[in-house]
This record gives structure tokens, sequence and C-alpha cells, in this order.
């Protein structure tokens, strides 16, 4: 029986094996990425936990869901009304469609817990069994004073997290993941712009520094820790280790980022399709390849760098499609994936996706210029995984928990809030970064993490030479543009909603720039 | 904008709603439902959805009954799966004064017809084995009682009045009352005013101020009780289980989860919807008293509602002394979801001047003048 399952392990390599780049090493039937042109897989040991009474193997490090999904398993859980499967998407524990249950735990997203030697994982569909023991927790929470939270942990929570902790102050930054960098260290790409310290760097790289550099300042890190809610007073409710904390804190930065959009069509929860963060995810950190041939939907950055990166992991693109008349993404993108031979059909979009367990292809179709399909120009995708790359939307939960005025700005993704060019919502002692703050990319994130904690710094404590220089410094990388203006809702004057933009990007000419006067404050007597 | 309708409705939750269609289904449909948000953002969409027969007064036995006798019909009128689940509620006592409380609560219940029983604690733990009895006196338990799904409710009643012919519309701020006299003239919202001789109000924790609008005083004060849903699980839980010396109540929904919640006694009254950490800790631990191998278990969302209370924690049904066809169906301190069928039905017939199903007087306002008030004792959350 080993000998036979050894020939077919090697004859599916040889038969499923189709680099695209140099120096891409796939192991098809596991579906684990060895050698990469640019990333280096750190895997830890190789050990086995137990999936169904079946051994799956898993190396330290890895997710669960990462791990089962390395060994082929995409039906990880039910929806609850129709029964329908549902796969691997987001892996970033934010859909919740990878639940299952862990050493007798049910309800567990198996996408942010960490594989250990030995764990039974089983499926229980969307409804498990109500616990046969008690393995819960008892009446037993803590509760803590701290000064800072940040929650978030990527550029715009790290930076926040490091100016204000360098200062001196008592900083907790928490994160769901197992790793810290948010969006970063899924980044293969070099990023450009006119800010020195990151042109040319890859997003994994500054990643890296930012986690180490908050731990040599002392940030206090919470590592797979949910924030749960915002209650009265700036306190904040955690799930860590399995037990809920409430942490009574002085000011708070909230760094959430953002959740991906979805697409409305036929078959569109079938496991297989993916939104492009869950691709990055599962490819870039895990080092895991999500399937065979990929449709790509949106040509944005996203849609046009993640098909690169996907060739780079050996992946088939098999096309890459767009709704709008041209491609969205920077042109440099979209030439290398185009010299790689990938076809980019624009004004076209998906109808279904095709297949009853998991997607087996889709069907695309044209459309005019009122949006409307074109009948008779469907036409049949092969694929087995359709990305979706149809862009984000600030995750903003936890500060309407906290009564921030909201406003909806297309430019900026959806509901944003309301903030001072400080990076302050209009509760005082909340402030923003990042994608929550508005759509935008990690350098602008970054930055505006940096003037974030140095601002909160400055309202907790005083104004030192650091969080003033830091202010500064991260105020002259970013151009902001004023898109609303609400009358002052309280004391603390004008909230303007502003779009930060990094200096130089392309896009800047299509927002009209209001002068400057109008971030100052006027008409808040 | 100018408009005309027969009757304006202000409250776009059950009642309002469940008025409207009881008008409709008697071919008054030239009616506006009016909501100054989305339909259920008051109490009728962050209750527990608890249908319950066991009352202490002869009033809310009454309308319980004959209510959960329309809720059983109600999925086919509404052509809608309400998930209406009779699995019973199970109502335990803590002390030897309230099990007595209780026979005689059951005496008077199955004297009107509501099979209720007076229960063991070793027979309340057969109904839920993972109950902790330790320190249950008694309980009684009435299987006809249940739950059912506020959401659908709602929609089902909209969907089926807009069918009518009857207007709904949401996210339409009622502000002024326009009346001459005793006569109501107009109802000015943001969108623009309505012209009507005929108004309900059924505006849950708002009615008070809607009253005041209109010029007429009721004595509702809105409170804020929370509650809170689990992750799903397989069906594990039969009954809605309550205690109203601990104020706590919680079943299993038809989707899996568990929705409960536990009353605050030092609560502030006024308008406040938020969760409170008040809440997430007493519920929690009073929920582990309860079944200990809750403790496995995590709530996923808490939120909160209004009650619209009244002095003796029964509604206020009916017209006013002050205005002319200014309809009451408020007041309902918690219970205004389990009683719709049948008030609903009552509120249209006095509108349409014909003799009620149910007499109602003794829960016309005016009887707080009168002095003639019994409390309703069985609160709970």
């Amino acid at each position: 029986m080993l000998t036979f399952f050894l020939i077919f392990h090697n004859l599916r390599k040889y038969f499923y094996r189709k680099p695209k780049l140099e120096n891409t090493v796939l192991e098809m039937s596991e579906r684990r990425i060895f050698e990469h042109p640019i990333l280096d897989f750190d895997r830890g040991d190789e050990f086995y936990f137990d999936f169904e009474g079946e051994k799956v193997k898993a190396y330290e490090g890895e997710t669960v869901a990462s791990a089962l999904y390395a060994d082929g398993l995409r039906k990880f859980t039910e929806s609850k009304k129709l029964e329908r499967p549902r796969g691997f998407f987001c892996a970033i524990g934010k859909c919740s469609s990878c639940i299952m249950s862990v050493d007798g735990r049910p309800h567990v997203r198996t996408c942010v817990t960490q594989a250990e030697e030995g764990m039974e994982v089983k499926r229980h569909g969307s409804k498990p069994k109500f616990p046969e023991v008690d393995i819960g927790r008892g009446k037993e929470r803590k509760e803590k004073k701290i000064e800072i939270a940040v929650i978030g942990g990527g550029p715009a929570g790290l930076m926040a997290a490091i100016v204000s902790a360098r200062n001196g102050a008592d900083v907790h930054l928490f994160d769901e993941g197992d790793d810290l960098g948010g969006q970063l260290v899924k980044q293969t790409h070099q990023f450009f712009g006119s800010h020195e310290e990151d042109a040319g760097t890859r997003g994994i790289e500054i990643g890296k520094e930012l986690v180490e550099e908050a731990r040599d300042v002392g940030v206090n890190i919470h590592t797979e820790t949910k924030v749960l809610g915002y209650y009265e007073e700036k306190k904040i409710t955690v799930e860590e280790e399995g037990r809920l904390t409430i942490y009574d804190t002085e000011g708070i930065v909230y760094a959430g980022g953002a959740i991906e959009n979805y697409l409305s069509f036929e078959n569109n929860d079938l496991p297989g399709v993916y939104g492009a963060g869950g691709v990055q995810t599962l490819m870039n950190e895990e080092g895991i390849v999500p399937g065979d041939k990929v449709l790509m939907v949106g040509s944005g950055n996203v849609g046009v760098i993640v098909s690169y990166q996907l060739l780079q992991a050996g992946v088939d693109v098999v096309e890459v499609i767009e709704a709008l008349p041209e491609i969205g993404g920077y042109q440099v993108h979209a030439s290398k994936i185009r010299r790689a031979g990938v076809p980019i059909s624009t004004a076209h979009t998906i109808k279904k996706a095709i297949g009853e367990e998991k997607v087996e292809g889709a069907v695309v179709q044209k459309i005019d210029e009122n949006w409307e399909p074109v009948e008779g120009t469907e036409r049949e995708v092969e694929c087995d995984v359709i990305c979706l790359a149809v862009g984000l939307s600030p995750d903003t939960g936890f500060l309407r928990q906290a009564d921030c005025e909201m406003e909806y700005i297309g430019e900026l993704g959806g509901y944003v809030p309301l903030r001072t060019e400080d990076m302050m919502t209009t509760r005082r002692g909340i402030y923003v970064a990042g994608d929550a703050a508005g759509i935008e990319e990690a350098t602008v994130a970054a930055l505006e993490g940096k003037i974030a904690g140095a601002a909160l710094f400055e309202d907790l404590r005083e104004e030192t030479e650091d969080t003033r220089k830091s202010k500064e410094e991260a105020k002259e990388g970013l151009v902001p543009v004023v898109l609303s203006m609400r009358r002052c809702a309280d004391d603390w004057g004008l909230r303007p909603i502003l779009l930060n933009h990094k200096k130089g990007d392309l896009r800047m000419s299509r927002i009209s720039i209001l002068p400057s006067s109008f971030t100052k404050g006027v008409n808040c007597g | 904008m100018s408009e005309e309708y027969d009757a304006v409705i202000i409250g776009g939750g059950v009642n309002g709603l469940g008025t409207a269609y009881h008008l409709g289904k008697k071919g008054f449909t030239d009616v506006a439902v009016v909501d100054k948000s989305y339909l259920g953002y008051g109490a009728s969409g962050r209750n527990g959805g608890g249908i319950r027969q066991q009352w202490t007064s002869e009033e809310n036995i009454k309308l319980a009954r004959e209510s959960r006798k329309m809720f059983e019909d109600l999925d086919e009128e509404l052509e809608e799966d309400l998930e209406f689940y009779q699995g019973g509620y199970l109502v335990l006592s803590f002390d030897e004064e309230e099990a007595e409380e209780f026979k005689e609560n059951v005496k008077l219940q199955n004297r009107l017809g509501v099979e209720s029983e007076f229960l063991s604690p070793e027979e309340a733990k057969e109904i839920v084995p993972e109950l902790n009895i330790s320190d249950v006196v008694a309980a009684t338990f009435n299987q006809s009682d249940g739950t059912i799904y506020p959401f659908k409710v709602i929609h089902g009643y909209a969907n089926r009045v807009r069918e009518m012919g009857i207007d709904v519309k949401e996210h339409t701020e009622v502000l002024d009352i326009e009346t001459e006299g005793d006569e109501i003239k107009k109802v000015k919202t943001d969108k623009g005013e309505i012209k009507t001789d005929t108004v309900v109000n059924a505006a849950g924790g708002w009615s008070s101020e809607i009253a005041k609008m209109a010029g007429a005083e009721i004595p509702n004060v809105p409170v804020r009780h929370e509650i809170m849903v689990t992750e799903p699980y397989q069906r594990f839980l039969e009954p809605m289980v309550i205690s109203f010396s601990h104020g706590i109540y919680f079943s299993q929904s038809e989707h899996g989860n568990i929705v409960g919640g536990i009353g605050n006694p030092d609560e502030e009254p006024g308008v406040n919807q938020k969760g409170s950490l008040w809440f997430l800790k007493k519920f929690s631990d009073t929920l582990l008293d309860f079944i200990p191998r809750f403790s496995g278990v995590n709530m996923i969302r808490q939120w909160a509602g209004l009650y619209d209370t009244t002095p003796d924690a029964q509604p206020i049904l009916g017209s006013v002394p002050e205005v002319e066809r200014f309809y009451q169906i408020n007041g309902f301190s918690g219970h205004g979801f389990m009683v719709s069928p049948m008030v609903d039905k009552v509120t249209a017939e006095l509108i349409l001047g014909e003799e009620p199903s149910i007499d109602i007087e003794r829960l016309s306002v005016e009887r707080f003048e009168e002095m003639d008030i019994e409390e309703e004792g069985g609160v709970v959350g």
C-alpha cells in the first residue's frame, strides 16, 4: 500500500509539475512550495496531527487550515441553512468559513490557529454538538489597567506602537494572527515611491524590521489574541489563551485593517473562490499554492501583483478579467504578467463558478459600456481557483462600537471614521491608522501609524522632541486631501476626513486638493 | 411632499406592522406605517423571541393564550417559515415563597385554558438535563410556549401589508403631530407632511415622546435591557429557561444559537441601546450557575433594546382622553412580541369601530388615574 502510494505520489509530481518561472519547485501532491525565486520558507520541524482519524503532516509555524489545505482538503465547514460546502477563504480570521473542532473545542477558526503535534481536528459543519464535557474556562477572567492599546499588528499598528513605546508609554499591541506585520509580510514585490526608507524594499522585509523594532523598544506584543469589543470609558475585551481579559486603557490606536470585498455571481460560495489576500497568505506566508489554474478577477494593483506572485510560485494564471474597459493597476505590474503570457480581458465579468463541492471552472462574459452583460459572449474558463481581487473595505466595527462618527467616502472604500490630521477620531483618546481609516497602501499606513502613536502619546503625556519630529516627518511623506467637512461636533474642533496620499502617487490627479487652510479648523470658533 | 392617509401607524415594529396587517385584512388599506429607522430597529428586532402564556394576571394570560393560538397559524397566513418552536417555557423558582405563588399561578393559568404544570427540581432536570438544580426549589412548565424568530415575523407582516397596498415608510421620522382642538390633522415627518385624522402610537421605547407630540400623556418610561447570542450548536435545549428572581432568560434558536438576557435592577431609565460590561459579566456568570457546561461556549454578539415600561408592567391599549382617534399600542414592558397577534387584532377593531375580540377596557391609559392597578409579576430580563 505504501509503495503504491509513493509511486502515485511521484507520478503526480511529474504529471502536474509545470513551473512557470525558474527556481520554483513545487511538491504538488501536497502543494507546498519548497523553492521560490524570492521567498525562503523557513519551515520548522515536521510533525503530524490527527484529522478525522487520518494523520496529516504539518510543519512548525503552519496553521491548521494551511496544513489541511496542503493535504488537499477543500471543504472545511458548511453553510448554516443550506449546508453548502464552505472552504478556506480569507485566511486571516475574519470570515469564519474554516471553523472546525480542535481538541474537542468547537468553532475554532483554523486559519489563525497554529497546528500542534497530536492535535485532534474534526469538521462539524455549521452546528457542532454541544460539548460533551466541560471544556470551558469557568468564570475566571482577568482585568488589567494599561496605558495604550494598539489594535492590529500591521504596518500602521506597529508604527504607532513603536513611536509611543520608545517615548516611554506602556504599550500593548494586539493581533489575531500568529505573526505580526499584517499584509506586509505577504508582499514579495518591491515598494516604490519617494520615501527613501521603503523604496526598493520588499514588503516582507519591511514587516520583519518593524516587528523587530517593536520588540526592541519594549512593546508588549500579544499575538493570537482577539479584541472582541469596545466598552464605555476605553475598556476593551480581549480573548487571550482561551480566556477573557478586560483591559482598562487610557488611549487606543485602532489599526484593524480592511476586509476583502466579495462579488455576486452564481456559486460564488464554492471552495476555490478565494480573496486575493487569502491567496497571498497561503502562498507567501505559508508557502502553499492555492491550486493549479487560477482565474483572477480584477486587474487593480492587487489583482496584477497577486497574479505575478502566483506565477512566481509556479501556478498557472489562466486569465485575468477586469470589468472596467482598461486595466486598473500600474502598467509596470500588468506588463510583467502579460510578458509571462497571461491574457488580460477587459470589459469582462464572471457569470458563475462551475462545480459541486469545489471550483472546477468558471463562466465569464463580456459587459457593455452600461455594465450590462452581453448575451452570447459567455465562455467557459478551465480553472480550479477563482481569485477575487475586487477591492477592500475598511474594517471599522470596533470604531462604530466606540461611537466614533463615520461617513461614507467611496474613494476610501466605504464607511470611514471622521478624524483629524493627527488621526484622532471624534472620540478623544481613540486614534485610527492604516486601512481602517480608509483604503490606501502600506507606506501610508505606516506613516499614519507614526502620526497616531506620536499624537496619542502627546495627548496622554506631553510633546517630546521625538513625537514632534515623528509627526513632522510622517506628514512630509503624505499629502492630506480633505474629502468631507463636518461642523464641530464638540470642543475638539474640526473633523475633516483626510485621504492621505503618498507623495508622488499617480492617482493624486483624480482628486481635487483643497488648500491646507481647510485642514486647520476654519469655522470652529 | 404632502400626502394623505386614512391612518398613520408610527412604529415599524411587530405591533405597528401587525395592526396594519389586521386593518388590511379588513380592507382598510389607505394606511401608512412610518419608522424613523429600519423595520425592527426597536425592541421588535432586539428581543429574545419568547412566546409565553405563563403569566400572573388574567388579562395577560388571556392575551398570551389567544396570541399563541394565532402564532400557530401565522406561518400559513404570512407565507413564511417563522421558526415558531414550541419547546415550552421552564420557569424556575429558587425560594419557597415564590414556589407557593407558582402553585397559584398554575391554578389560574389552568383555569384559563393554559396547560402549565407545577414541577419538582428533578422533573425540571428531565426537561433540561444540563441544568444545575442544586438551588432550585420548584418549577413550572408549559409545553405550548416557545420561541419565534422576530425578524421573520416583522418582515412577513411587512411583505403582506405591502401586497395589500399599505405603504411602509422606513427612515421616516415623526417630528410632530398637529391637532386642532381634540382632532388630529397632520403628522409631520422629516420627509414631509401626512394628512390624517387617525394615528396609532406603536413607537415602543419612544411612545411617550410621540404621545407628547399629540398633546397626550402616557406614563411610559424606556429602560435598557441587554441580550446576547452564542455560537450555534445542534439542538440540546428544548425550552426557554427563565427565572424571575435572577432576571435571566435563555433559549436555543432554530439556528442553534443560545439567545438570552438578564435584567439590571439598577438600570437608569432612558434611551440607551449600547452593550455594557456589566451585562457581559453578569449574564455569563449567571448562565454558568444555571448550566455549568456553557463555559465552553463563546458569546458572539451582545446588544440592547428598550423595554417601554409602565407603572404596572402592563401595556397601554386603546384611545386617550385628550385626543380623538389617537390609539395607543405600547407600554408592553418587555412582552410586546408575545401578545402582539391579539392586541394588533383588537387595535384594528377599535380603529374600525368594531366590537373588540377581547375586552381591553382595563388596559386603557385611564387606569392610572383611577388607581385601579394590578401589577404583572411575571416580568423577566
